[in-house]
């Protein structure tokens, strides 16, 4: 029953165009994925730090922050970018750029979370101690804090990754060819539904299967 | 809670303080500085945009934009330039152009009064009506048997709003794009796809089996295409009803027209007198 | 372009009637795949834990692929996909009875279904092995040791994590909105089609969420307070 003539023409737009982003369209998962996780990351760091702040004025913010972009859906903060930013900035967005700063906006808060949790999984008298063996607090950071802290919260910032990963899904919404609007595309004009999206699915799930399967044996080495 | 709803409603405040005033639209100044025309249009409407077999983005309207606006609006700003494309739907197509992203609508946008209050059209560059698609042999022949019946359309078209305010003993459902609704129809999850009858038309010329369609219904809409742009931008509006007009005065429309609609085209669908006599009215002839 | 606002969009017509329709598709359709959602996930995390081979690869297989995979193509899979595969009179009373309202919760429910496990599993797994030794001691069989034991200790465990997962599973009912559902976000593009005033509405369908999540956050706050265990967990400030 299983159609796979229509995978095998539309193949090349599939990948080259969809996952790779190279081809006529603005669009390309692989393309929008990766900068975001590691802008997204980034950006967590600096707003998970700025949550554990002293100062009441560096690390409200920064909850706000946080709580604000777990209050609302992606997609509604893709169509604030899409919409409300260029208008107010009088300045045309493409949509790669739409897209990007969408998601690293949007996922920054949650990468912030786990961070935050991570740094927080530090028991306190470890910081004592460090404190009292003369280490500055910059030092403790990055001796002792961050070191624990990284390895604790990997599990869960693959995770996020992953999420992030398959959240791209939603830039076909603005137009962006990625994977699945190069499946939308073609289905619309040879309407087998049941074998591009199950192939895309396929597709999406080696990526990010791959990478739930390196988060497992990492907590493995870890617990070991 | 309450510290989170103020900072909400600040920033409301904020955007709203932030918002740019006067200045009107000069997208003319833009493109000259630019070099480039980005236009909005579809993916799914053939034949007057979508991509083909060979994942090219093609269609009756973006010819006219390529053959008759651009070279308009190369005169009027003095350079040569580039088309982008981008893609926009009936509910994204307005907050597009406002937004900037784009700076013609060329797609299946129909001129109304309503719109007229938001945005600015060209010149008139196709007429049709609203029909229906539905499967070979429905009960559905028009407007009138539509009661209680589920009828798929795009959302934010001229279809759906008439369908919704007029008809309301209609099962109406919304679609975001032109492919959903009618994949909705193929798998008979509706009765029946409301759109312009050219649309429908071309729908079941490119769709896998265009035998088990039929598109029925006399018009009950009117609906006269034109390509829109940001309101109170008159150098520009003026550049592209130029290109229109010497389409239409030098013939060039008539041929573009002939590519897609005429006997050999895409999706056969010869010009009645009546619409042609209409066509030239409004250029102004 | 300058921009004139008109707050009023939001109230004057038809447009606060489809915010309020909005919600109520939106609470209703989260809530529904909500109840699915931790059906699956109960038996799913559990089944991953059972001493059984075929069980836990089962439990597995369903998490991991469908986790895996983006809510949206799983909202047009469940949509478009499947329903031609069903007898043709449960496809006519699906078309007739909002057959995208129902697509829409079983893709949220199945794919959050999914997640929800995976909370749930590590629930279980906090659970020292000792206690699931000492009941079945004390005579209690598998089953009974799950059914009286473990599950209620782990739902415990898991209602900070679990809320999370609610909230995300609230917030992803917006992308129901591409098979025609006619929820939050559905509407608020609606009212933004029908006045032309994006930033209006967009603030309006933004804030909605937010005191929808907010609230919810609030209760199991409450409901995890009212629950927990003395002693076993340490509650942060």
């Amino acid at each position: 029953m299983l159609d796979l003539g229509v995978i095998v023409a539309n193949f090349k737009f599939l990948v080259v165009q969809g996952l790779f982003g190279l081809g006529g369209f603005a669009g390309g998962t692989l393309r929008l994925a990766i900068p975001a996780i590691v802008l997204g990351f980034v950006l967590g760091i600096f707003i998970g730090l700025a949550r554990l702040a002293r100062s009441r004025f560096v690390s409200l913010p920064a909850t706000l922050y946080v709580e604000f972009f777990r209050g609302v859906p992606l997609v509604m903060v893709i169509f604030w970018i899409w919409f409300i930013i260029p208008q107010l900035l009088r300045l045309p967005i493409p949509e790669y750029g739409v897209a990007l700063t969408a998601f690293v906006i949007f996922e920054a808060a949650y990468f912030g979370e786990i961070i935050r949790a991570g740094i927080q999984s530090v028991p306190r008298g470890q910081v004592e101690a460090a404190t009292a063996v003369g280490l500055t607090s910059a030092q403790t950071m990055r001796f002792v804090v961050l070191p624990q802290a990284i390895r604790n919260m990997v599990p869960a910032l693959v995770t996020q990754m992953i999420v992030l990963f398959k959240d791209t899904s939603l830039a076909s919404i603005i137009g962006y060819v990625d994977l699945t609007k190069a499946a939308q595309i073609v289905n619309n004009r040879e309407i087998k539904p049941f074998e591009l999206y199950l192939f895309i699915a396929v597709v999406y799930f080696v990526f990010t299967y791959s990478m739930s399967l390196f988060a497992r044996r990492f907590e493995r080495r870890l617990a070991s | 809670m309450r510290r989170m709803l103020s900072v909400v409603v600040a920033l409301a405040v904020t955007l709203a303080l932030a918002a740019p005033v006067g200045a009107q639209p000069d997208t003319t100044a833009k493109i000259k500085e630019t070099g480039v025309l980005t236009i909005g249009t579809r993916t799914g409407s053939p034949p007057f945009a979508y991509i083909n077999k060979d994942n090219q983005w093609v269609g009756f309207s973006i010819d006219l934009v390529e053959q008759l606006v651009k070279p308009a609006v190369e005169k009027e700003v003095g350079r040569t330039i580039k088309i982008e494309k981008k893609e926009s739907t009936p509910p994204t197509r307005i907050p597009l152009l406002s937004s900037n992203a784009v700076d013609l609508i060329a797609g299946t946008m129909t001129d109304t009064p309503q719109r007229r209050e938001v945005v600015d059209f060209s010149l008139t560059f196709f007429y049709t009506g609203a029909q229906f698609l539905v499967k070979k042999g429905s009960p559905i022949k028009g407007v009138n048997d539509i009661a209680g019946k589920r009828i798929a359309s795009q959302q934010g078209s001229t279809n759906a709003k008439i369908i919704r305010e007029k008809y309301p003993q209609a099962q109406l459902r919304e679609f975001p794009d032109q492919p959903a609704a009618f994949q909705a129809l193929i798998q008979g999850q509706v009765d029946a796809y409301t759109n312009d009858g050219i649309q429908l038309a071309g729908l079941k010329a490119k769709s896998p089996n265009p035998g088990d369609w039929e598109v029925v219904g006399d018009f009950y809409s009117e609906e006269p295409y034109g390509m829109a742009m940001r309101k109170g931008d008159v150098k520009f509006k003026a550049a592209v009803d130029a290109g229109l007009r010497n389409g239409f005065e030098s013939g060039k429309y008539f041929e573009i027209y002939d590519k897609w609609f005429g006997a050999k085209g895409e999706l056969p669908y010869p010009m009645t007198p009546t619409v042609k006599a209409y066509l030239l009215k409004h250029s102004g002839k | 372009m300058s921009y004139q606002f008109k707050w009023s969009v939001l109230w004057s017509g038809q447009s606060g009637g489809w915010l309020l329709q909005g919600v109520a598709t939106t609470l209703a359709i989260s809530g529904l795949a909500w109840i699915l959602a931790v059906g699956l996930g109960i038996l799913a995390g559990a089944a991953r834990t059972v001493p059984w081979r075929p069980l836990r690869l089962a439990g597995t297989f369903y998490v991991e692929f469908f986790r895996n995979v983006p809510l949206l193509v799983w909202m047009f899979f469940w949509y478009f996909g499947v329903p031609p595969l069903l007898p043709r009179g449960v496809q006519d009373w699906l078309f007739n009875h909002s057959a995208e309202f129902w697509a829409g919760m079983f893709a949220l429910g199945v794919y959050h279904g999914a997640r929800m496990s995976e909370v749930i599993r590590s629930g279980i797994n906090s659970i020292p092995r000792t206690q699931f030794e000492a009941s079945v001691a004390m005579g209690l069989t598998t089953f009974q040791a799950y059914r009286l034991i473990i599950v209620p200790i782990a739902l415990r465990l898991i209602v900070p994590p679990a809320t999370n997962e609610s909230l995300n599973l609230l917030k992803n009912s917006s992308v129901a909105l591409t098979i025609s559902v006619a929820e939050l976000t559905f509407q608020t593009r609606q009212v933004e089609t029908y006045t032309a005033k994006a930033i209006e509405a967009l603030t309006a369908g933004t804030l909605i969420y937010l005191v929808l999540c907010v609230s919810i956050a609030w209760i199991m706050a409450r409901v995890e307070r009212r629950f927990a265990i003395p002693g076993l967990i340490a509650r942060g400030g």
